[in-house]
């Protein structure tokens, strides 16, 4: 499939996976070295639970800069790393070289359609993903259906609000500055969802993540147009959105990071 | 089976099982100010700073430290 490049005049000519590979394959290195990324409570607490589960063959679902592969793969037998972007698999790849993991494997693919069989993993993880996912619950479902029956799943994301005014500001602001978001997800939502999908939710928490907004749009090489859009939406925001999220005088702002471990 | 039917039988806790999604906007501890994370099997609410527990009952957390089950640190 060839991306196709697109001027803001041209009617739309690329499919939503074009996008995201378009979005996210030249910025593979910006990914692996991305701070927000690379560090987090998050990973800590998701290398705990991959210490403590001792995968024989785990997955990580867009694994994106391979964050959360690296903390698996030392205590994983086996780790594939999963992506719609062949540019970032390659690079976790190399990466993982680097920091010398033998046991990382790549498959490029979306998260809808996995290529692996059913109960082929017995850890799944997938971290600042699945807001990217042209179908959610079809990911999730997938998802499921690759991992083994009592198999342990980690979703981590950035969650919207509760609140309608608040997830509706989050979502024009994300799509501003990358073309190919579809939604951070709500709370309630993930637990519904995730339901549908056959897992049973063992925990859900939630906690901040600050956004630098020059790092944050930088890290997207947002053009300025869209940045200032996201600045006049900024500053037209109600007290109270614009309290919800922590907004600062230079459009930084606080977002919810969902953490969910399920089976 | 109903999903209130499959709460019942397979947990023997009341129907609303659902946590509003209000009350998910606001999970933190009383005591530290923390994250709270939400457990829908045990119908808790768990603080692991405080390392304590809140009983969610008939769909309501009870924040009350005097209420909440002890964790082993």
């Amino acid at each position: 499939m060839k991306p196709a490049t697109q001027t803001h005049d041209e009617p739309a000519t690329q499919t939503h996976d074009e996008k995201v590979r378009e979005q996210f394959g030249p910025r593979a290195a910006a990914y692996v070295a991305s701070a927000v990324h690379a560090q987090g409570s998050d990973l800590d607490r998701l290398e705990e639970i991959a210490r403590a589960a001792a995968p024989r063959r785990a997955l990580d679902l867009g694994t994106g800069g391979g964050h959360a592969a690296y903390r698996l793969a030392p205590h994983a037998a086996e780790v594939v790393v999963c992506d719609l972007s062949e540019a970032m698999t390659a690079a976790v790849l190399e990466t993982g070289r680097a920091k010398g993991f033998a046991n990382l494997s790549a498959r490029v693919a979306r998260a809808e359609a996995l290529p692996f069989a059913d109960g082929e993993f017995d850890l799944l993880t997938t971290r600042f993903s699945a807001h990217h996912w042209g179908d959610f619950e079809a990911g999730l479902r997938e998802a499921r259906r690759v991992l083994a029956p009592g198999g342990r799943a980690v979703f981590i994301d950035v969650s919207a609000p509760e609140s309608e005014a608040a997830d509706t500001h989050l979502q024009a602001v994300e799509l501003l500055r990358d073309p190919s978001h579809v939604r951070d997800h709500r709370p309630s939502f993930w637990l519904a969802a995730l339901e549908r999908a056959g897992f049973r939710t063992r925990a859900l928490s939630r906690d901040s993540l600050r956004l630098d907004f020059a790092s944050w749009v930088a890290r997207m090489e947002t053009p300025a147009a869209q940045i200032e859009a996201i600045r006049a939406l900024q500053r037209g925001l109600a007290v109270e959105t614009a309290a919800r999220f922590a907004l600062e005088p230079d459009g930084s702002f606080t977002v919810d990071r969902v953490f969910i471990e399920a089976e | 089976m109903s999903r209130e039917e499959t709460a019942a039988s397979l947990h023997a806790v009341p129907a609303s099982r659902e946590i509003s999604p209000k009350l998910l906007e606001a999970l933190v501890c009383p005591l530290t100010k923390g994250p709270l994370e939400y457990r829908p099997e045990a119908q808790e609410l768990v603080s692991r700073n405080a390392s304590l527990a809140y009983p969610i009952r008939d769909g309501l957390p009870i924040m009350l430290p005097s209420e909440a089950r002890k964790l082993d640190v």
